[in-house]
């Protein structure tokens, strides 16, 4: 099967400028020559600690950033320069509580993004009483978002990033901050995307979830793989997923 | 499907706008506070036409602020909010989207001239002489337009740089001087004159107080219509190479959140 997702030797620096006066130019490698493939229909995990390099990997899958070196495909086009053939057909979440319009209600928030993707009257407003159900927003879909509680604002991004019926659906550190029922809820989504042959791409540093939901995965540490595979691969001899990915983490330190 | 994109931004810009004091404030005090600074200055002038630089000079300021403030200020919002990378990796494209906005806004925004207008009958019982109304519908047509391409470049500066508010501030004082809103633009220095020429709002001014006043001289009416859709047109391709460059630029410079 062709790979939905390809990345090969990809680099990302970011140009960061100091001081006032004598402005001096610093240079932070992100990423510095990943390579790995997502399969469709595959849940994907990118774990790693904090600025590993993995929002800046999904920045780069979703179209919003671009590489400073190597490939990045996401359905077979190049993220930056044939975004238009992607776009339609991805969505992604943020974890917190970024990414609503608040003083919209949650149905309006919907319908906006909706038209933004195209959607016809008619199936905008199916698709959106579906969606609704599915996040467990129905009951407050005509409030303004800025009276719903932290979860609640979480779910209406889950909401929109279902919006278009994605073929990919990327999602950084989706469940940070979500109480124990909004987090059982988002993995019970994925596993229904999963059930319906959508691909996920998930970064998480919740590792007993990365183990239940993931078909595959590669932990980034400093911006490389430092490893790859199955969870099973990746446990290898260790008792725990947690284990084997501390001695992983830890092995690469300076 | 950009009919929809158009549409929906637009009432959702209002809506959002609408919501905030400070655009209430721009919207409503403006004009009000404007007229009566004006008319003060104006009172002793020669100037026998109050509606010309009073109404129109308050009004024009206030729908310029109002431009100014939330072309800059609601991408800066849609950075905080984290709502700005998902409009932009919308298909409807980041250009559709920009211009529902800048509709929205203006359209709201010419609530001020009637707002001014009804300052000055209310407080000093100005009357309102307009001489030829076939010429002042076409005037304020041309003025939307021409404040609409502007702001489309606006927008597209501001969307590269996350100094947003500071430009904001630094643009919308000379602006009101340059286009010849409160005063002629003959009592600038010379040198500057240039810079008004080139600047589309200054014609639009220009058309609408020529409206205003009664047109005598219809042809000269027509060469200064046609000299603003020319700059408008040249306007509009600008920020279309504009938002190319844009798009390239913020993805490599990673200007679009807030880090
Ligand atoms: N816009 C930016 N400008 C400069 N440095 C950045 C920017 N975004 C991220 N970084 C840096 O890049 C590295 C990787 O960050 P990130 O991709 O956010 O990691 P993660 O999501 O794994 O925590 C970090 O060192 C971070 O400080
Ligand atoms: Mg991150």
């Amino acid at each position: 099967m062709e790979a939905i997702i390809q990345v090969e030797n990809l680099r990302r620096d970011y140009i960061t400028h100091r001081g006032f006066l004598h402005r001096n130019k610093e240079v932070v490698s992100a990423v510095r020559d990943i390579s790995f493939y997502v399969q469709p229909g595959e849940v994907f995990g990118l774990l790693g600690q904090n600025g590993a390099g993995k929002t800046t990997t999904i920045k780069m899958l979703t179209t919003l950033l671009a590489p400073t070196g190597g490939t990045c495909k996401v359905l077979g086009f190049n993220t930056f320069g044939e975004e238009k053939y992607i776009r339609p057909r991805i969505n992604f979440i943020f974890g917190g509580e970024m990414g609503v319009y608040r003083r919209l209600s949650a149905r309006d928030n919907l319908r906006y993004f909706a038209n933004l993707y195209g959607l016809k009257p008619r199936e905008r407003e199916q698709r959106i009483q579906d969606i609704l159900e599915l996040v467990e927003l129905r009951d407050a879909a005509d409030r303004l978002a800025e009276t719903y509680s932290k979860g609640m604002v979480q779910r209406l991004q889950i909401a929109r990033g279902l919006i278009n019926n994605p073929d990919i659906l990327f999602m950084d550190e989706p469940t940070v901050g979500l109480d124990p029922l909004g987090a059982h809820m988002l993995r019970d989504i994925i596993r229904t995307l999963h059930r319906e042959g959508k691909t996920v791409l998930l970064t998480t540093h919740y590792l007993p979830e990365a183990e239940e939901l993931c078909n595959r995965m590669v932990i980034l540490n400093q911006g490389r793989i430092v490893a790859q595979g199955t969870p099973a691969d990746i446990k290898g001899e260790a008792a725990t997923l947690e284990e084997a990915y501390i001695s992983l983490v830890q092995e690469v330190k300076p | 499907m950009i009919r929809s994109v158009l549409l929906s931004t637009m009432v959702l810009q209002m809506k959002q706008s609408f919501a905030r004091p400070m655009f209430r404030f721009s919207l409503i005090a403006n004009p009000i506070l404007n007229t009566i600074l004006l008319y003060e200055m104006f009172r002793h002038s020669q100037q026998d036409n109050f509606v010309s630089y009073v109404v129109l000079g308050a009004g024009l300021m206030a729908i310029w602020s109002c431009i100014c403030f939330s072309s800059a200020g609601d991408i800066q919002r849609e950075r905080y909010s984290g709502t700005l990378a998902l409009i932009y990796a919308a298909p409807a494209g980041f250009p559709a989207i920009i211009t529902g906005k800048i509709l929205g806004n203006t359209l709201l925004s010419l609530s001020s001239l009637l707002i001014s207008l009804a300052t000055a009958v209310a407080v000093y019982h100005t009357p309102v002489v307009v001489i030829r109304p076939g010429y002042f519908f076409l005037a304020p047509v041309a003025l939307v337009g021409s404040f609409m391409v502007i702001s489309t470049v606006l927008a597209a500066l501001l969307t590269l740089s996350r100094r947003t508010s500071l430009y904001m501030n630094c643009i919308e004082i000379p602006f009101i001087l340059l286009c010849g809103f409160a005063f002629p633009i003959q009592v600038l220095p010379a040198w500057l004159h240039p810079i008004s020429l080139a600047l589309s709002p200054t014609w639009a001014v220009d058309l609408l107080r020529m409206a205003v006043n009664g047109v005598e001289d219809a042809s000269l009416f027509f060469q200064k219509l046609l000299i603003l859709m020319l700059l408008s047109v040249g306007y509009a391709l600008f920020s279309g190479w504009l938002y190319r460059y844009m798009d390239r630029q913020v993805r490599m410079t990673a200007n679009l959140e807030v880090c």
